[in-house]
C-alpha cells in the first residue's frame, strides 16, 4: 500500500455531495440549541423556581458527559419511550419510521443547547445593569427592555463564544456515523474502505473541515465588526 | 431499528460496576495525552512567544489545523497515515498498539490547544512585573520562577481545567479505533446483553463523576493559586455593572477553548 496523492483530490470530489448533511445537522443544532439556550439562561438567571435548578441540571449534565454518550442514550432511549407511549395512547406511530438523521438532529440540539446555555449567560451578565434600568426607566416593558436593549449588546459579546460553539457543533457532527448518517465523516470512511486507501480520504476530509472551519471564523469576524458598530467610541 | 432487552435497572448497578474496571484506561489516555500535550505545547508556543521566524509560521498552521479538523477525522488520520508516512523513512510501526496512536493523536490535539493556553497565559503577565523584577536585582530565570510563572499560572489554570475535561470527553472517541476505554465497554455490554440504555445511563454517569471530581480538584488548585487575587465581595446581581478586572474575567477573553482555526 502507497501513498497516492491523486486519490487525495478524488476522494475530496467525492466527499464534497456529503457537505450539505453535515452542515444541515450542524445549522439544526446550533439554531434549536441557541433557543434552547436563550429558554436555560433566562431561567437561571431569573432564578424561576422550578425550571432553574432544572436548567442547571440539565447543562450540568450535559456537559460533564460526552456528546456520544447523549447520542447513544437518545438513539436508544428515545425509541422505547415512544413506542411505549404511542402503545399506551394507541397512536398509529412507531419509532421505527423516525429517520436517522432525526436522532442526530434530537441530540445534538440537545448537547448544543446547554453549551449555549452558558454562552448566552455570559453574554447577559457581560451587559451592564444600567441599561436595563435605564430601559425600565422610558417605560419599557421587561420583554421590551429585554428584546431591545439586552439582547443586541449580549448578542455582540458573545459572538465569538457563539462561533466557538458553532464549530465545535461542526466538529461533533462527525459522530453521526455511529447512527448511519452519511456525512463527510462517514462519507470519508466509505471512500476509504471501498478503494482500501484510508489515508488519502481522510487527508480530504480533514481539508474539508478545515475549511469550513476557516470559513465560520472569517465570516463571524465579518459579523463582529459589523454588530461592534455601535461600539467604536470616539465623537463622530 | 433495532430494540433490545425491556428496561432493567439492576443492570445499570451492574454495567456500573464493570465499567469502573475500564477506567483506568480512559485515564491513561487522558494522563499520556496531557502529558504529551504538554511538551508539544510548550515546543509550539515558544517560537511564537520568541518570534522566529520560520517557525512561527509553522505553529500557527499546526495550531489552526489541529483546532480546525474534528478529533475524530485526525485519530483515522494517524492510525491510517502515520505508518504509511514512516514507511517512506523505512520506518515500521505498524505493529504498534493502537494506544500509541491513540495517545499520540490526543497528544498532539491537546499540545494545540496547550500552545494556545501558554501563549495567552504569558502574554497576559503584564509586562511591568519582569521590569519590577528587574529592578529590585532580580535575574532574568528569578524574576522567570517568581514573579512571572506564578501569574501565568493562575490565568493558565482555569482554561487547563476545561481542557483536562474536553478532553476526557473526547476520549470517549477512542473505541473507533477499537480501545477498550470506558463507552468502548459500554457498547460490548450493551451489545452482549441487549441492555443499551442502561450500559448508556451507567456510562453518563461514571463520566459525569469523574469530570465532576476533576472540576473540583482542579478548582481547589484555582482558589489556591489566586490566592493573591482580592475578592470581589459585592453581592451577585442579576445584570452585573462593572466587574473588576480579574484572572477569571481575562481567561474569558483569551478564548483558548475549544474550537476556533485562527488562521
Amino acid at each position: 500500500m502507497k501513498i497516492d496523492p491523486s486519490f487525495i483530490w478524488t476522494a475530496f470530489v467525492q466527499l464534497l455531495s456529503a457537505i450539505p448533511t453535515t452542515l444541515m445537522i450542524t445549522a439544526v443544532s446550533v439554531s434549536v440549541g441557541f433557543v434552547i439556550g436563550v429558554i436555560t439562561a433566562l431561567f437561571r438567571l431569573y432564578r424561576v423556581p422550578v425550571l432553574g435548578p432544572i436548567s442547571t441540571a440539565y447543562i450540568t449534565f450535559i456537559r460533564g458527559t460526552p456528546m456520544l454518550t447523549h447520542l447513544l442514550l437518545i438513539y436508544f432511549g428515545l425509541p422505547v419511550i415512544i413506542d411505549g407511549l404511542s402503545g399506551w395512547f394507541g397512536w398509529g406511530f412507531k419509532s421505527a419510521s423516525i429517520p436517522m438523521i432525526a436522532f442526530a438532529y434530537i441530540s445534538f440540539s440537545i448537547t448544543a443547547g446547554a453549551y449555549m446555555s452558558e454562552v448566552v449567560r455570559s453574554g447577559l451578565l457581560a451587559v451592564n445593569r444600567g441599561q436595563l434600568e435605564a430601559a425600565y426607566s422610558i417605560g419599557m416593558t421587561t420583554f421590551q427592555a429585554l428584546r431591545r436593549i439586552v439582547f443586541p449588546q449580549a448578542l455582540a459579546f458573545s459572538l465569538p463564544n457563539l462561533s466557538n460553539s458553532a464549530i465545535g457543533m461542526l466538529h461533533g457532527s462527525t459522530l453521526a456515523f455511529t447512527v448511519s448518517v452519511v456525512d463527510i465523516n462517514a462519507k470519508a470512511q466509505i471512500v476509504a474502505s471501498t478503494n482500501w486507501k484510508f489515508f488519502e480520504a481522510y487527508l480530504a476530509a480533514a481539508v474539508i473541515f478545515w475549511g469550513l472551519t476557516v470559513l465560520i471564523e472569517r465570516l463571524t469576524a465579518r459579523l463582529e465588526k459589523r454588530i461592534q458598530l455601535y461600539n467604536r467610541g470616539g465623537v463622530a | 431499528m433495532f430494540v433490545g432487552a425491556p428496561f432493567d435497572f439492576s443492570f445499570v448497578i451492574s454495567a456500573f460496576s464493570k465499567l469502573w474496571a475500564t477506567l483506568g484506561v480512559t485515564l491513561l489516555i487522558v494522563g499520556g495525552s496531557l502529558l504529551t500535550g504538554m511538551i508539544v505545547g510548550f515546543l509550539i508556543a515558544f517560537p511564537r512567544l520568541y518570534r522566529i521566524p520560520v517557525l512561527e509560521q509553522f505553529s500557527k498552521v499546526y495550531v489552526s489545523f489541529f483546532r480546525g479538523t474534528p478529533i475524530l477525522i485526525q485519530l483515522f488520520l494517524f492510525y491510517y497515515g502515520l505508518p504509511e508516512l514512516l514507511k517512506l523513512v523505512h520506518l515500521d510501526i505498524s505493529r504498534a498498539p493502537v494506544l500509541f496512536f491513540v495517545i499520540l493523536t490526543y497528544g498532539l490535539h491537546t499540545g494545540a490547544f496547550m500552545s494556545e493556553m501558554i501563549r495567552a497565559s504569558v502574554t497576559a503577565v503584564d509586562r511591568g512585573q519582569v521590569e519590577a523584577a528587574y529592578a529590585i536585582g532580580m535575574k532574568g530565570h528569578q524574576a522567570f520562577t517568581r514573579i512571572v510563572l506564578p501569574q501565568a499560572l493562575a490565568v493558565a489554570v482555569p482554561v487547563f481545567s476545561n481542557m483536562v475535561i474536553a478532553l476526557l470527553k473526547d476520549t470517549s472517541l477512542a473505541f473507533t479505533l477499537g480501545v477498550m476505554e470506558l463507552t468502548g465497554k459500554a457498547q460490548t455490554l450493551g451489545a452482549l446483553t441487549q441492555h443499551f440504555i442502561e450500559a448508556y445511563l451507567a456510562l453518563a454517569f461514571i463520566y459525569l463523576v469523574v469530570s465532576f471530581t476533576l472540576e473540583k480538584l482542579l478548582r481547589a488548585a484555582e482558589r489556591r493559586l489566586l490566592k493573591h487575587e482580592q475578592p470581589d465581595g459585592t453581592a451577585r446581581r442579576r445584570f452585573r455593572i462593572e466587574r473588576k478586572p480579574s484572572l477569571r474575567g481575562m481567561f474569558a477573553g483569551i478564548g483558548a477553548e475549544k474550537g476556533g482555526a485562527k488562521l
